[in-house]
């Protein structure tokens, strides 16, 4: 067995130069600090504001935040790899994900798997050169009466073969929503605040 | 003082712990991963859960819990019953060690904690001889974590304690836990390793073999090792430490307990400060300059040498012309020994300090701490018994100086005959000092390694690392600790308590127990020296 070893005493360095993080995401994340006792609380809302703003979060961005909020970027990179919604990477455009739950597994779920690898040519939680697709796996779409399920950005995928990844991967349209979007899923100040922008 | 009822015993146990340090300190070996006495509790490993009797919500009957409680977790309340010694709690240990044991590469032939793993005496006791995993295991790789440290996540149990050091104790905050579920691994961020002055602890807590200590990786397996009950001379703070040792030879230094100095840790200064014991630039034979003529003398005819060259240089130049330099990296044994000899030939004679190193500033942890915050402190003053010294030289009285007082009389030509202690690590005639030398007409240097002191010495004595002798160190806080010897010195070389012993006129053996016996008849300080009390022998 090769004796290989990891070696953490080397920085991560994604892209030299300025800092990442540009004065108005500071701006914004600074003004989370009064909502909470310690500044390390708002942990959570500055990493939604960088991957808003930069897509994902980069090792660079984790040691500005870091900085903002005066911890240890380890502190950062806990939070930061311990949620799926969390990207440290370049995400694609859009994101094929895989259930690979139970059902879905018994339905043949890998198999459909396999095939998005091998169309796309990318392994699970990595992007197509392009830009174009991610691909990830997650533990339950919660649609386990149409298993195996896929979900593309917000569209479900459901009873997919592997026979039908090319046709779904060809499909311009394959993440867009049909249905309308339910306001009963937004909270009620939000469908306010919505209908009267309209 | 709580009584609690384990497993039908009724035992008395110290007020505000939890029921898994009464358990381990009335001697049950409860099995704990994550409980560390000096950290926070997590109760994440689940090895010591236990039934506890709990009056019934309905009936106020009282009844065996319904669930398990973690005992680390659980303080002691008077009249608490528990058990251990039950089917459900024998159960659950068995199926948490088929849980650790899923992924773990089963590498013990090669791992440097085989032996004083609790991952092989936890399966040895409670676990099942064949793994009924069918899938793949997880590989997780090893990782360079900092320039002392490897980290093999793939027997890493996740119990935590390492994170819950730095953040606790060092207050660094290098490790952390990446990840989630099966992919859990403790991790430092990339470019920012594990790097702080008290690093080497995350090893010692680490219960199994996942943080490595690089400079002992691959050198002893650890049950051919025998230790010696040490005390660090890295700073005047005076951590308890233990020598661990094989065919004369340190390998590595661990922390003691003690609660009054360093709880659990020390330092990596201290840790991996031995390093000079097996330096081959050590003086290994007393030499004797006779005019031109360098000889070596037998150890038999030392004391009788020196004796006489004292008490010529006396009849010569007249009592008060003599001094002796102690050093505060001798053992107060060792220094008394000196004084007695010299004021038995000289009475008048003077008797000096020697440097007391300094360097920096004092650390405290967790960094950033102040006042009872305040964990650990590691001093600026880098020599073990300068207040042992202090001590002495104040107990017998007479003549006193500083070390500059002394480099300056000695220059000045105030003494003839003079004899001088070193033993530092490091080298520590100055400029000033090393001109002394020609001044005296007997110079007896006492030394580690050669320098200018002693390249002019009419007479040089080889001096013993700390791990060589016996003896007792007075702490910054004036706790007398005594520690023992752990290696035989380097061929040629006598101990320096037992020459000191011959030299003063004492027949047979250096023991340091029976000169302080000697000592306490004139300074009563050393009636007791301090001991910690025991670790729980189940407890790690």
């Amino acid at each position: 067995m090769a004796w290989k070893v990891v070696d953490r005493n080397e920085a991560i360095v994604e892209a030299e130069g300025p800092a990442l993080l540009s004065d108005a995401v500071r701006e914004k994340i600074r003004s989370f600090f009064d909502r909470y006792e310690t500044k390390r609380a708002a942990l959570l809302p500055a990493l939604h504001i960088v991957q808003d703003t930069l897509g994902h979060i980069p090792h660079q961005g984790m040691m500005e935040i870091a900085g903002l909020l005066e911890i240890h970027p380890s502190d950062v990179i806990d939070t930061v790899s311990f949620y799926t919604h969390f990207w440290t990477h370049p995400k694609g455009k859009k994101i094929i994900t895989v259930c690979r739950s139970v059902s879905c597994e018994v339905m043949g779920g890998e198999a459909v798997l396999n095939e998005f690898k091998k169309q796309l040519g990318i392994g699970e939680h990595e992007t197509t050169p392009d830009g174009k697709y991610s691909l990830v796996t997650e533990e339950c779409l919660a649609n386990c009466d149409h298993a195996p399920c896929v979900l593309i950005n917000e569209k479900r995928h459901e009873g997919v073969k592997p026979e039908n990844v090319a046709a779904i991967l060809a499909d311009p349209n394959n993440d867009r929503v049909t249905m309308e979007r339910s306001t009963l899923f937004d909270a009620p100040g939000d469908s306010k605040a919505r209908d009267s922008a309209q | 003082m709580p009584k609690i009822t384990i497993d039908n015993r009724e035992i008395e146990c110290r007020k505000g712990i939890s029921v898994l340090q009464a358990a381990l300190e009335a001697g049950w070996n409860i099995p704990h991963y994550c409980a560390h006495p000096g950290l926070r509790v997590v109760a994440s490993c689940r090895l010591c859960l236990m039934e506890m009797r709990m009056p019934d919500p309905k009936t106020q009957e009282p009844t065996w819990s319904p669930k398990l409680v973690p005992a680390c977790q659980t303080p002691v309340r008077d009249g608490q019953v528990v058990r251990f010694d039950s089917d459900r709690v024998r159960q659950n240990v068995k199926r948490c060690m088929e849980f650790f044991l899923l992924d773990h590469p089963l590498d013990c032939p090669v791992c440097d904690q085989a032996g004083e793993c609790h991952l092989q005496d936890y399966s040895y006791r409670f676990g099942e001889a064949e793994s009924r995993m069918v899938d793949e295991k997880l590989e997780k790789p090893k990782k360079d974590i900092g320039p002392r440290t490897l980290l093999y996540s793939d027997r890493c149990v996740l119990c935590t304690r390492c994170i819950r050091f730095t953040q606790e104790i060092s207050g660094t905050h290098e490790l952390c836990l990446v990840n989630r579920g099966t992919r859990n691994e403790i991790d430092v961020f990339p470019g920012k390793p594990l790097d702080n002055p008290l690093q080497g602890n995350v090893v010692d807590i680490c219960p199994v073999g996942s943080l490595i200590d690089k400079d002992f990786l691959f050198k002893r397996r650890v049950w051919e090792l025998e230790s010696a009950s040490s005390i660090c001379p890295g700073c005047a703070r005076g951590c308890f430490i233990r020598v661990d040792h094989c065919d004369g030879t340190v390998y590595r230094l661990k922390p003691r307990y003690n609660p009054k100095v360093n709880d659990w840790w020390i330092c990596d200064e201290g840790r991996f400060g031995w390093k000079y014991v097996h330096d081959d630039k050590r003086i290994t034979a007393p030499v004797l300059h006779r005019g031109h003529e360098k000889t070596t003398p037998k150890w038999e005819e030392l004391p009788e040498i020196l004796r006489y060259r004292f008490e010529e240089q006396m009849r010569k130049n007249g009592p008060d012309k003599v001094v002796a330099m102690l050093s505060p990296f001798m053992a107060c044994e060792e220094a008394w020994l000196l004084i007695k000899f010299i004021r038995e030939v000289a009475p008048q004679a003077a008797l000096a300090m020697g440097p007391v190193s300094e360097d920096g500033e004092n650390q405290h942890f967790p960094v950033g701490a102040s006042g009872d915050a305040v964990r650990f402190t590691i001093l600026k003053e880098k020599c073990p018994n300068r207040r042992g010294i202090e001590l002495l030289i104040g107990a017998a009285g007479g003549k006193t100086l500083s070390f500059e007082e002394f480099v300056e009389k000695s220059a000045a030509g105030d003494f003839s005959a003079g004899w001088v202690v070193g033993g530092y690590p490091a080298e520590w005639v100055d400029k000033a000092a090393g001109k002394i030398a020609p001044k005296f007409e007997l110079l007896v240097v006492q030394d580690i390694f050669p320098n200018a002191l002693t390249d002019a010495a009419t007479i040089i004595l080889p001096s013993c690392a700390w791990v060589e002798r016996e003896g007792s160190f007075v702490n910054s806080t004036g706790l007398i600790q005594p520690f023992e010897r752990a290696i035989s010195p380097p061929e040629g070389v006598k101990r320096d308590g037992q020459y000191l012993y011959e030299i003063a006129g004492l027949d047979g053996l250096y023991r340091a127990g029976r000169v302080r016996e000697l000592m306490n008849a004139t300074i009563e300080e050393f009636a007791a020296v301090f001991e910690a009390p025991p670790m729980p022998a189940h407890a790690h």
